[in-house]
């Protein structure tokens, strides 16, 4: 695995080196912050109210899981333009040829990328968590339904990476790399809206969609199904990665 | 050549988008000896090198690198071999040392890779742009940040595609001799177009056409590689056979003015010249042995020699 290691910390520091990346990250930050005090101040305003209700919603219902589950939303954009570069600009600047001539097997490449990229995404993750975290200094927080939230988060992140790096290894150009995981995601998160409308939510339709799986989390629930269903598109998607590095060995100059 | 030579291809093909690109090439290198690849475009030479360089795998045959294939041990190619694509794989948003550091601990270099990216970048005079991006680099410093880290590992063998290309006169001079210092104790496989490179760099050399090997010789060797010559008068093949330095002769041109000539073992290019004058032949052009690279490069790239592998 060092391999696999030294290309993760390799695509890191590529990732950190170009304005863009931070930028993005900025941007994101600022939006979600924004979002948070907006949330913050609602709550604030309701809590005289929810004071004298029995069983009333808490902070983390008001303020903190509708801000992950809209950051959940928002990392079907994000993932894809973090992703992106991955393999999809090596191949454009013939760099990729740098990995495969040292004798690194394609797994490792694509792991390498994977754990790379992922390691941004957590960044992130970790940045927005600690929004609804920093109000445990001022109130008390439902601590196991917050740290629910953020395992679906992880697993939600680690399967949309692996889309991310599937689509990049698939095209030379990263913008279409981007597109084509932002429409893979997005089909997969809409595929069981025709079904849950007829009021079906338990068919074959709807374990494939990623509402499904991801809203368990943020009602507190940690299944091991679901969990399941997130490693399964992750392992699917690097593998299909794998194999197609493997044809790419043949093109690359 | 020693007993077990750095590289050895046996019998090697490899089938791209269901074409045969490479047919049945055999090759051997020493450590010590710089191979020049010469090949028109398309010949297969990059295929080849690549197949080399354990980037892509033979359809048939193996390669040999130490002894060992490299289909069989990928971690050979970590080691073994430095490999410099037509174009250098870089990352243009890091820093030369940055980029260096990363390529040695690639090839397996971990506590001494600061002293390796050192010495790449003083042997490829790196030294004034080490801390610059290398995107904001010219070409021809790319094409040594690309060189060196080829080199950095110090491989048994290197693999240069073109590494020429893009350079200006003054840049492909320093190339020409960082390469003949690298065979002095690396085997180097060097592929180009430039026919004056390979005779200024290399020991030996290969031509592919069509994907086959249709030459290989010794540079150093001119009754290896044949000598052109020129005379005013027109002379037959027998005349030329009765020079008993004379091994073989055929006709470079037509009119008997113009031969191309394979000297018997000992016999030198200055005896030859001796024996010319001696007989009168009116001698007008005589180049010899790597000289006559080009009639045969020119020929076989043609199509009209026969395959001539030694």
């Amino acid at each position: 695995m060092s391999a696999s290691f030294l290309i993760a910390r390799h695509e890191w520091r590529r990732l950190a080196a170009q304005p863009f990346a931070w930028l993005l990250a900025a941007i994101v930050v600022a939006l979600m912050a924004w979002q948070f005090l907006l949330a913050l101040e609602a709550f604030l305003e309701l809590a005289p109210k929810l004071g004298s209700l029995k069983d009333a919603p808490g902070v983390t219902d008001i303020v903190a899981i509708p801000l992950l589950r809209s950051f959940s939303n928002l990392l079907m954009l994000l993932v894809p333009l973090i992703t992106m570069r991955a393999i999809a600009s090596e191949r454009r600047a013939h760099s990729l040829v740098l990995l495969l001539a040292a004798g690194v097997g394609n797994v490792r490449v694509v792991l390498g990328k994977y754990f790379g990229a992922l390691a941004f995404v957590m960044v992130l993750i970790l940045l927005i968590a600690a929004m609804p975290l920093a109000l445990a200094f001022g109130t008390s927080l439902d601590v196991g339904r917050l740290a629910a939230a953020l395992i679906g988060l992880v697993m939600f992140a680690a399967a949309l990476t692996a889309i991310g790096i599937l689509c990049s290894a698939w095209t030379a150009q990263p913008a279409l790399a981007a597109a084509a995981a932002f429409a893979i995601t997005s089909l997969l998160a809409i595929v069981d809206a025709g079904a849950r409308l007829k009021g079906v939510d338990s068919s074959g339709i709807n374990y494939i969609a990623l509402p499904t799986h991801i809203e368990p989390f943020f009602r507190g629930l940690v299944s091991s199904i679901d969990i399941v269903y997130f490693v399964i598109v992750a392992v699917v998607a690097l593998a299909f990665a794998a194999k197609r590095l493997d044809r790419l060995r043949s093109e690359a100059d | 050549m020693t007993a077990s030579p750095v590289l050895a291809l046996a019998s090697v093909s490899r089938d791209l988008a269901g074409r045969r690109v490479v047919r049945d090439v055999d090759l051997v290198l020493a450590r010590g000896e710089v191979l020049g690849l010469l090949g028109v475009n398309g010949a297969g030479k990059s295929t080849t090198l690549r197949m080399i360089a354990g980037v892509l795998a033979p359809s048939v045959g193996r390669v040999l690198v130490d002894g060992e294939d490299l289909a069989e041990a990928p971690g050979l190619a970590r080691r073994e071999i430095g490999y410099l694509p037509e174009v250098p794989p870089l990352h243009i948003e890091l820093s030369v040392t940055e980029f260096l550091a990363f390529c040695a601990r690639l090839h397996g270099l971990a506590g001494e890779a600061e002293a390796a990216v050192a010495r790449a970048i003083d042997r490829c005079g790196l030294g004034d742009v080490r801390r610059r991006l290398i995107g904001a680099l010219s070409k021809g410093f790319r094409q040594r940040v690309g060189l060196a880290q080829a080199i950095l590992h110090e491989p048994s063998l290197i693999v240069l595609d073109e590494p020429a290309s893009g350079l200006d006169p003054v840049q492909a001079l320093n190339l020409r001799e960082l390469v003949r210092s690298l065979g002095a104790d690396h085997a180097v496989v060097l592929s180009t177009h430039v026919l004056p490179d390979v005779v200024a760099c290399c020991d030996r050399v290969a031509i592919l056409h069509e994907g086959a090997l249709r030459y290989e010789g010794r540079l150093a060797d001119p009754a290896g590689a044949g000598i052109f010559v020129r005379t005013s008068k027109s002379i037959d093949a027998g005349d030329w056979l009765e020079l008993p330095i004379v091994a073989d002769a055929t006709p470079a041109a037509a009119g008997g003015t113009a031969w191309r000539l394979r000297l018997r073992d000992g016999a030198t290019t200055s005896m030859l010249a001796a024996a010319i004058v001696e007989r009168a032949f009116g001698l007008e052009e005589l180049r010899a042995g790597n000289a006559a690279l080009e009639e045969t490069f020119m020929e076989i790239a043609a199509g009209s020699a026969t395959a001539v592998a030694a």
